[in-house]
């Protein structure tokens, strides 16, 4: 169960979100299930308004991370509040398969690598973004090795047949 | 009249030049390199270059079921895999909503403590053996090695544990391990004068950590700082506090923190946080629950679609797992927000207008586990 403090930060956060972005978007989660007290769904942008208006809050970003859905990508972005009440906030972003979403490093720098590495894992292109290189794998690498289509072979089929 | 020259400096081109540090480096701890632009001997910038031990860990989650996967956290972070290991059981547990046995939460606290302690010691004498003290860096890994053995009986391994199940652990613990335990206590709170005299006193250590690396409040929320080198920096956030798990909101403890945010502070918050961590175990050995140490869950597990991020707090800073499940056996995908990762970036901002040497000493207080920066 959410603190009192909890809660006021809750209708505070969920409120000045709307503002930025819009009410209907704005979910809230069940902590012991999820890890996460509110998620916030976005098609395409809007996840620099979100930054601001988390980072005015206090919040800092604590991961950065996508996920391969065949037909599109989705961007997830977990913030979490340590200076005034302990609150996550998931940010997810459905971006269309060859789109280009802004970056948030201008807000937070720490999202600089967390953006490369998104980049580097799933081919995602970053607009605005400083440096945006590959990181982990090497420099001339021409894959991007967390897509869903990258290392399928007919070994790794039949494992999924007999496991799925 | 007596003419003093001086010599005619408006010929001599200052110019910057870069230098590799790593990534074959004995003092950064593992394969970790760094390019840094240099005036002299006053770093310009620093620019850390990650990558050289990459297994793909989060791939390989998209290639294995829930239980293949148990061993690999512990891979991540090899000095405190431990508690990744268990990380990862709580994060499935969460996801499926599975309820530990409270024998096994405690067995679980005991040794991810001792853990926490054997990687503090890797932290602390690393750090001090890059600025030149080797002695205290052999008495450190005499300690950690009372803390492998003691793991050893329990887990059966030393260093790549996989003794975390999903709902419990693998096995009971000993009576052999508990008298270990409290052995092992006692032996430590007097050697933790000892490294107090041996190096926090020395004058050589304080001239080379003191506002060497000053870290603030503002540049650590923005860089996505955690662990210790956050709360040298005076934030009192630990997960195991703020997010309280396992069976952590049974035990008294306190979260150290210091003001100052350079070196010397985040190595007093280690030193600190050894004795809390050992006040934890003592006070979980003393309230060692009997019963089961797993719950009864099935061999095989099929957690229901649905995503979960599950933070703990390794000796490193605050981990997060992301698992997102489609209903089928393997997951969809798992994701491991790395402590180090965001640590080791924060150096490109407080490196500048140090000196060359400063970054061995700033680079060894942020205590840093390569594999687990690249997972």
């Amino acid at each position: 169960m959410p603190t009192p403090g909890q809660k006021r930060l809750l209708a505070d956060v969920k409120s000045s979100l709307s503002r930025a972005i819009g009410e209907a978007q704005i979910e809230e989660r069940d902590y012991r299930r999820t890890g996460c007290h509110l998620e916030v769904r976005l098609e395409g942008t809007g996840m620099r308004r979100a930054a601001r208006c988390l980072k005015e809050k206090g919040f800092h970003l604590e991961m950065v991370t996508a996920l391969d859905l065949i037909e599109a990508f989705e961007l997830v972005y977990t913030y979490f509040n340590y200076q005034d009440q302990n609150l996550r906030v998931l940010v997810r972003v459905r971006l269309a398969r060859e789109a280009k979403p802004y970056s948030v490093s201008e807000i937070f720098p720490s999202a600089i690598w967390l953006e490369r590495e998104v980049y580097d894992f799933f081919g995602i292109r970053f607009k605005e973004h400083p440096n945006l290189t590959r990181i982990i794998n090497p420099d001339d690498a021409d894959y991007f090795p967390l897509l869903k289509t990258f290392g399928k072979t007919k070994f790794t089929a039949e494992i999924d047949d007999v496991l799925c | 009249m007596l003419t003093i020259k001086t010599i005619d400096d408006s010929n001599i081109h200052q110019r910057v030049y870069q230098l590799n540090l790593g990534p074959q480096h004995p003092s950064t701890h593992g394969v970790m390199h760094f390019i840094l632009t240099l005036d002299g001997e006053v770093v310009v910038a620093c620019d850390p270059h990650i990558g050289y031990s990459h297994r793909g860990h989060e791939k390989m989650a998209e290639n294995r079921t829930y239980e293949q996967y148990l061993p690999n956290p512990t891979r991540m972070d090899y000095l405190s895999g431990l508690i990744f290991n268990y990380g990862y059981c709580q994060a499935v547990e969460k996801l499926c909503g599975i309820e530990v046995p409270k024998r096994a939460e405690y067995i679980r606290v005991i040794t991810s403590e001792l853990n926490r302690i054997a990687s503090h010691m890797i932290g602390i004498m690393d750090f001090v053996m890059g600025l030149g003290a080797i002695t205290p860096f052999v008495y450190g890994w005499d300690d950690r090695e009372q803390i492998l053995d003691l793991l050893e009986m329990v887990c059966g391994s030393r260093l790549t544990y996989s003794y975390g199940r999903f709902g419990g652990v693998r096995n009971d613990i000993t009576q052999e391990f508990y008298d270990g335990t409290r052995r092992f206590i006692d032996r430590m709170r007097k050697r933790l004068k000892d490294y107090h005299d041996l190096i926090t006193g020395n004058i050589i250590f304080i001239k080379r950590s003191e506002n060497v690396g000053v870290l603030s409040k503002e540049t650590a929320l923005e860089y996505g700082v955690t662990g210790p080198t956050l709360r040298g920096s005076g934030v009192p956030y630990d997960v195991r506090k703020n997010e309280p798990y396992s069976a952590y909101p049974e035990f008294e403890f306190e979260i150290p923190t210091r003001e100052e945010g350079d070196c010397l502070a985040r190595y007093l918050v280690r030193m600190a946080e050894l004795e809390q961590s050992l006040n934890i175990i003592e006070q979980a050995l003393d309230r060692l629950p009997p019963g089961p140490i797993r719950a009864d869950v099935p061999r095989f597990i099929t957690p229901p679609p649905g995503e979960v991020y599950f933070s703990f707090e390794s000796a490193r800073g605050a981990v997060g797992f992301y698992i997102v499940s489609d209903g089928s056996r393997i997951p969809y995908r798992i994701k491991v927000r790395s402590p180090s990762f965001s640590n080791v970036f924060v150096m490109s901002k407080i490196c500048p207008g140090h000196f060359l040497a400063d970054v061995i000493a700033i680079f060894g207080s942020i205590d840093v586990t390569v594999p687990e920066i690249d997972r």
